[in-house]
């Protein structure tokens, strides 16, 4: 459901079945996917796909997931599924859109006000020729608003607020959802681009994963082997400051990212990744590993959770004499190679301890090689819906470019 | 007697008097207008790593996508069986976006054929795996051979075959036979002190194997090649604003952030893009004119009909400075009350449309390369992209450059890498201060993302001089 302005803009409603099949044939190895799962397609497309793979050549390092791998799992209770939100109705979620744009609009004048409110129920089941075999079933409920006010220059800066859980019980109250947007959206008003500096950087929760994400994908089997990982040779040495504490939990209750078995199958468990600074643990999938051989260990994240921290936003910030508060970001990449990194983001200035003028139209731009070990706070704030759980983080001699 | 209206139909194994059932309970709440959207998908790809085919993939997609709109309103449900009872339930969904009196559908008419915008003898669901994996190598050979610092080569190959067929309530049907093929390499060297270097490029192109000549992807492997090694020398420039030179080809993403999506109609219609109340304004010099198009043959953004079933168009966004139209879906063209623009496109049946770019370039202007070049006293080249972003609203944009140039004193004097440019779109445009006259479109695998659909898209640019954005660098440098 997307209303905008206090009228239904867009009603979807829909069910999907989709089959994937994982094919090693004679140590060739393909993926074939359809949604066309009548009886004579069905049996034409399984009988395409496995002579397709006659003709792939073979590779020694593709094998099925070894049994000592996924043949300990347990199956744990995740919560994952609220059956109220496959109760939910088209007139619930007109209400929570509406409850949504009064927060959004409360005491302000706005431009215009975009919210949406889905659900939905996923299952997905795993079976292979081998004896594993697995399901996970997962309900979701998001609400999220965008909100536009005018400012000068005929610009009509944007604020977002999005929230989404396995349970309704979990999920923000929708008014609350509509009061941050548009506490974001004002905070923007008047921005513009401050002079380049080398300042201290301080990551709000909600920017946190824009920017971690990225030195985290390097730790992936896949990067490493292909030589395109900046941590390929680091293992179990400091890639940061002490304070930085990672640790994968895949079996957290109710987080949407919660899973027993990974993409190979594998049991999930959890694992430190980076501990007090000093890198523990790749994301190892089978194939990967065979070729780097190393053990393998999970295949990507689920819930990665940043330990150890203290305090939030507005206490580190008085700790920061001159510095940039990033909000969130615009564009910009990272290279996974070399770690160089160059974003263009929107937050404010701190000056003396205080969140000053609001900024935009900048870009932060360095190496994490260099800026991990300048990690000098760590919060204990993470958005309590998130999945990628960054606190507050605050680096020291951050390059910036504006004006 | 209409046999040739089944043809769109056929392939879906659904005839018009099922369409016109559906459509009719997709109006049954009394919407004005509905179309049926049917697409299937075949899909091959291929990944060539470390010297062999490590690993290929097949996929295959089918649904329909059924709409119900009422005026700014749209009821929207999507079903991959295409039987009548789960056709039936989803245009019910679909029709909830009403409440009026039921309408009836038109019969359907003769459907319209396209112009042969897609240049291709064989579709790719009929060209054996070998040709494919052929292209593949020749381009991992090519790279391997290149340097002897080459660590890794990767080469990833995915031919696409779409089938497109779209009735609507007002008996239109089209049908658009769509093909892509898709080449991408990445390029990994490592010297003797271990320094690590690496690069990705990529060919995109809705034409057939044919396309694929040894002389063209020697040249696309060549270029690999050059934008990786230069990497060795390459640094960040000094943080802030300066000059910025694009060059010809795919710095058109300028323009797709700074000034497309800012003139996507849904964006004006809702007050929300930073363009809103400015068409008839003067937004740029006299030498800059912008044009979306979807007319150029076997490109990336090549479109005979959009996903609403209205033929493409070359839509003039900016003529002469001046800002001359949005690009339009049906809703936002009704609105307006003017013609849609062909511009109405989905990323599949599961999506509504909504207006999307196809090809955005700028025409030649009057300079030449070097004279913009050497009118710079201290900025920076910009060659090669990864991705842009734009923030509608505030008509902030960016975009990431990959390989570059320091100008000093009107002279390329040091290659600069991996730097963020950040810029405001109606700013920017005004700062076009020199535009050149070699004009290309780029042949890159752009793909455009808008509210979580993604589409492919192509865009292009001649030389072009922006006195000034703000680029990412090193303070001090």
């Amino acid at each position: 459901m997307r209303c905008r302005d206090g009228a239904v803009e867009t009603v979807e409603e829909s069910r999907s079945t989709s089959v994937r099949l994982e094919l090693l044939v004679d140590g060739r190895y393909s993926t074939h996917a359809t949604t066309d799962l009548r009886d004579g397609p069905l049996d034409a497309f399984v009988g395409e796909a496995v002579a397709l793979t006659r003709l792939l050549e073979v590779d020694p390092h593709r094998r099925p997931t070894p049994e000592a791998l996924w043949r300990d799992r347990r199956e744990i209770d995740l919560d994952l599924v609220d059956p109220r939100v496959d109760a939910i109705s088209n007139e619930d979620r007109i209400a929570a859109c509406r409850s949504i744009e009064e927060g959004a609009r409360s005491g302000a004048d706005v431009l215009g006000v975009t919210t949406w409110a889905s659900d939905g129920r996923v299952t997905t089941a795993r079976v292979s020729s081998d004896g594993f075999s697995g399901t996970r079933t997962c309900t979701s409920a998001s609400l999220g608003t965008q909100v536009g006010v005018a400012d000068e220059g005929g610009k009509r800066p944007e604020g977002y607020r999005f929230c989404s859980a396995t349970h309704l019980a979990d999920l923000m109250d929708a008014g609350e959802v509509g009061r941050v947007a548009l506490a974001r959206t004002l905070a923007k008003l008047g921005a513009r681009k401050s002079a380049s500096a080398r300042a201290t950087l301080v990551l709000a929760p909600e920017a946190g994963g824009g920017f971690l994400r990225r030195p985290l994908g390097a730790l992936h089997a896949s990067a490493i082997q292909q030589r395109s990982s900046f941590l390929a040779d680091r293992m179990g040495e400091p890639v940061s400051s002490p304070l930085l504490r990672i640790v994968d939990e895949p079996h957290r209750p109710r987080s949407l990212a919660s899973r027993l078995y990974d993409g190979d199958g594998m049991t999930t468990r959890e694992r430190t990744i980076v501990d007090d600074g000093v890198l523990r643990s790749f994301y190892v999938d089978v194939y990967y590993g065979s070729k780097l051989g190393l053990e393998p260990t999970t295949t990507g994240s689920t819930n990665t959770v940043f330990q150890g921290g203290e305090g939030d936003l507005e206490s580190l910030t008085r700790e920061v004499a001159d510095g940039f508060l990033v909000r969130g970001w615009l564009g910009g990449n990272a290279n996974a190679t070399t770690g160089d990194f160059s974003f263009g983001f929107h937050g404010h200035r701190i000056t003396g301890g205080r969140i000053d003028a609001p900024v935009a139209e900048m870009n932060v731009t360095g190496n994490y090689r260099e800026v991990l070990p300048r990690l000098v706070a760590v919060g204990a704030d993470p958005d309590p819906w998130s999945t990628f759980r960054t606190p507050t983080l605050v680096f020291e001699g951050v390059d910036f470019s504006g004006a | 007697m209409r046999t040739t209206a089944t043809l769109p139909l056929s392939p879906f194994e659904v005839d018009e008097a099922l369409c016109r059932r559906v459509l009719d309970a997709a109006l049954a709440g009394g919407a004005g207008h509905g179309d049926l959207y049917f697409q299937r998908v075949e899909q091959t790809s291929v990944v060539l790593e470390d010297g062999i085919v490590s690993r290929a993939a097949t996929a295959v997609d089918r649904g329909v996508g059924i709409r119900a709109v009422n005026g700014d309103q749209t009821g929207f449900a999507y079903c991959e069986e295409l039987e009548e009872a789960p056709m039936l339930a989803a245009a019910r969904a679909a029709s909830a976006i009403a409440s009026g009196g039921a309408r009836r559908a038109a019969p359907v008419g003769a459907p319209a054929t396209g112009r042969g915008l897609y240049p291709i003898v064989r579709p790719w669901p009929d060209v054996e795996l070998d040709s494919k994996l052929a292209v593949a190598r020749a381009v991992e050979e090519r790279l391997r051979a290149s340097d002897p610092r080459v660590a890794k080569v990767r080469v990833a190959w995915m031919d696409t075959d779409e089938l497109v067929a779209l009735v609507d309530a007002a008996g239109r049907a089209i049908s658009d036979h769509r093909p892509m093929a898709v080449v991408s390499a990445t390029l990994t060297l490592v010297d003797a002190n271990g320094r690590t270097e690496s690069n990705s490029s990529s060919l995109a192109m809705r034409r057939g194997l044919d396309w694929f000549s040894a002389e063209r992807l020697a040249d696309f492997a060549d270029d690999l090649v050059r934008r990786t090694q230069v990497l060795f020398d390459a640094r960040r420039p000094p943080a802030g604003e300066m000059p910025v030179v694009l060059a010809a080809g795919a710095s058109g993403i300028l323009l797709h952030e700074a000034i497309g999506h800012g003139l996507e109609a849904d964006h004006n219609r809702k007050g929300q893009s930073i363009y809103s109340d400015r068409v008839g304004t003067k937004v740029a010099g006299p030498d800059v004119t912008v044009v979306d198009s979807g007319l150029h043959p076997g490109e990336r953004g090549a479109l005979e009909f959009d996903d609403e079933g209205y033929p493409s168009e070359r839509t003039v966004l900016i003529e002469d400075g001046v800002l001359r139209g949005y690009l339009h879906d049906t809703i936002s063209a009704r609105h307006y009350g003017v013609e849609p623009t062909g511009s109405g496109r989905r990323e599949s049946f599961r999506h509504v449309p909504m207006p999307r770019m196809r090809c955005t370039y700028m025409e030649n202007g009057p300079n030449d390369r070097d004279e913009i070049v050497a009118s710079v006293k201290r900025g920076i080249l910009a060659e090669n992209f990864a991705n842009g972003q734009v923030a509608i609203g505030a008509g902030d944009f960016t975009f990431f450059v990959k390989n570059g140039w320091l100008i000093e004193d009107g002279r390329l004097t040091a290659p600069i890498r991996d730097v963020n440019i950040i810029g405001n779109g109606p700013d920017a445009l005004s700062r076009i201060t020199m535009v050149a006259n070699d004009f290309r479109l780029d042949t890159g695998g752009w793909t455009c993302g808008k509210e979580g659909q993604s589409v492919p898209v192509s865009q292009g640019l001649p030389t072009v001089l922006v006195s000034s954005l703000t680029v990412g660098g090193t303070h001090g440098a």
